[in-house]
């Protein structure tokens, strides 16, 4: 019992923070057809940010997140006004997008690794203390963590099918022309688009250097895992991105339970192959029909 | 109503589109209602220019209402909105009965609908509709130009442009024949029908 508790605390959350880190990836992938492959260096700004704001400035805790989560917000506002958007619309866009922002990603890395150094400090925006559920024993940074995910995540879900800016998101992501035809200004939701997958972004990378540490590269990892669950979710499948990352989240933990850390993630990547074997096109995605 | 025909492939689509402005004008400006437009198809849109494409183009992921609550996207009177939703409502019932269903599950015919309720929801001041026949069972073709006769003669501008000008006789006023990406004949209802030989050579009507 106590291992199922176990594995239920840290799949959960585990899988918010690959929720978070995957639904701002599938929404830019969703609407623009862009692979950000800078995403993962949006968490770590995100966390350095919320870092630098408590350490060097003294901010109290609650505004050093909204700080952090408002930081990957603006660096990804600025990748879209420096680089995206003089892209759009260009032949071969998804592959030309994804090389500039790996460019972009390896940029701003060497940055934090400049400013920073390499040495990993320990993350300050976080809550202390423990408490217990039978004989497990439970961080209250983990419930932070599922709470304030989860709060984004329906957020998000909120702003995307009840609000008018949402319908606007849902539009040029089906028919792009069409939500010309009706009067969105589409150049406008890519940039809203991509600030809202930093901010998630930037949350996510505060929440995952709460449980581990901040380096330049923490990014990574994160990132490889969000490209992960996207295309296990179906590109661009936004719902589907959540639901698969608090899915791989407890299989993971229960890998980890079981056999030991170290075979996490690979015994996830071989659970995507044979995913991916079965439904090529994900696990929510549909495969396209033109219809002319 | 005003309906441009002609045959496949002579520049009909591309001339609404560029009007839409999807497509950019390559020389020359274009005036609406003694405007020059601005480049850029959501601008036109909030002018009142609106286009329904061809083959739908609907948002395949939405509801049929929120399809139709799209079409009204540069619109801020809501409850004005609300009374245009009533109208397509009205004039096409069968919206009414579907309003909860995703767009992907229609039929071809409640798909066109959709699309021409859609574009009704601007409530612009000119409407451009690209093929409303365009792979539709005859049946529905006569239900989709009843629809369209009834918008017509509720005094509403509209450009349609078809290739078969048998379906559009009776509910256009003039007609315009491209060809080649020229108007090469114009004229009202009652002369397309004694124009005998041009049109027939062309169109083989």
């Amino acid at each position: 019992m106590d291992a199922i508790i176990q594995i239920v605390v840290s799949g959960l959350t585990l899988g918010a923070m690959y929720a978070l880190g995957s639904v701002g990836l599938a929404l830019t992938y969703g609407t623009m057809r862009m692979f950000n492959m800078a995403h993962g260096v949006f968490m770590t700004i995100g966390a350095y940010a919320a870092y630098s704001c408590v350490e060097a400035f003294g901010v109290p805790l609650a505004l050093s997140l909204v700080a952090g989560i408002l930081a990957g917000g603006l660096i990804a506002a600025i990748m879209h006004l420096l680089v995206v958007q003089f892209m759009l619309d260009t032949q071969d866009f998804e592959i030309n997008i994804l090389v500039a922002t790996a460019g972009v990603g390896i940029l701003l890395q060497d940055f934090l690794l400049k400013i920073y150094g390499g040495y990993p400090f320990r993350q300050p925006v976080q809550v202390e203390g423990v408490f217990k559920i039978g004989n497990v024993v439970v961080p209250y940074q983990s419930l932070i963590i599922l709470a304030l995910a989860f709060a984004l995540i329906f957020a998000l879900a909120w702003v995307l099918t009840k609000t008018k800016f949402g319908l606007a998101i849902r539009a040029t992501a089906m028919n792009q022309e069409a939500a010309m035809l009706m009067g969105v200004k589409t150049s406008k939701t890519y940039l809203q688009v991509l600030i809202i997958a930093g901010m998630l972004a930037g949350a996510a990378g505060i929440l995952i250097s709460s449980i581990s540490t901040l380096s330049p590269d923490m990014g990574q990892n994160p990132a490889v895992r969000a490209f992960v669950i996207c295309v296990v979710a179906g590109l661009g499948s936004v719902t589907g991105a959540g639901a698969a990352a608090i899915a791989l989240g407890l299989f993971e933990a229960a890998i980890q339970y079981y056999f030991g850390v170290r075979y996490g993630l690979p015994l996830m990547l071989g659970l995507v192959v044979v995913v991916l074997i079965w439904r090529p096109s994900g696990l929510f995605g549909r495969q396209e029909v033109i219809r002319s | 109503m005003t309906a441009i025909i002609g045959p496949n492939g002579h520049g009909k689509s591309t001339f609404l589109k560029t009007i839409a402005g999807l497509l950019p004008t390559w020389s020359g400006q274009i005036f609406f209602e003694g405007v020059l437009l601005p480049a850029g198809a959501p601008e036109r849109a909030r002018l009142g220019l609106t286009l329904v494409p061809q083959g739908d183009q609907l948002f395949t992921g939405m509801t049929v209402e929120e399809n139709l609550k799209m079409g009204a996207f540069a619109r801020s009177d809501q409850q004005a909105v609300r009374a245009t939703l009533e109208t397509v409502y009205s004039l096409f019932p069968r919206l009414l009965e579907r309003r909860t269903q995703r767009a992907d599950s229609l039929s071809g015919g409640e798909r066109r609908m959709v699309g021409i309720g859609r574009g009704m929801m601007a409530d612009s001041k000119l409407m451009m509709i690209d093929e409303p026949s365009l792979g539709l069972a005859p049946l529905i073709i006569e239900q989709i130009y009843g629809a369209l006769g009834q918008l017509a003669a509720s005094g509403r501008a509209i450009i349609v442009v078809e290739e078969n000008p048998s379906r559009v006789a009776k509910v256009a006023s003039n007609f315009h024949l491209m060809d080649g990406g020229k108007f090469d004949w114009s004229g009202t209802a009652a002369e397309l029908e004694t124009s005998g030989d041009i049109v027939k050579t062309y169109l083989g009507a």
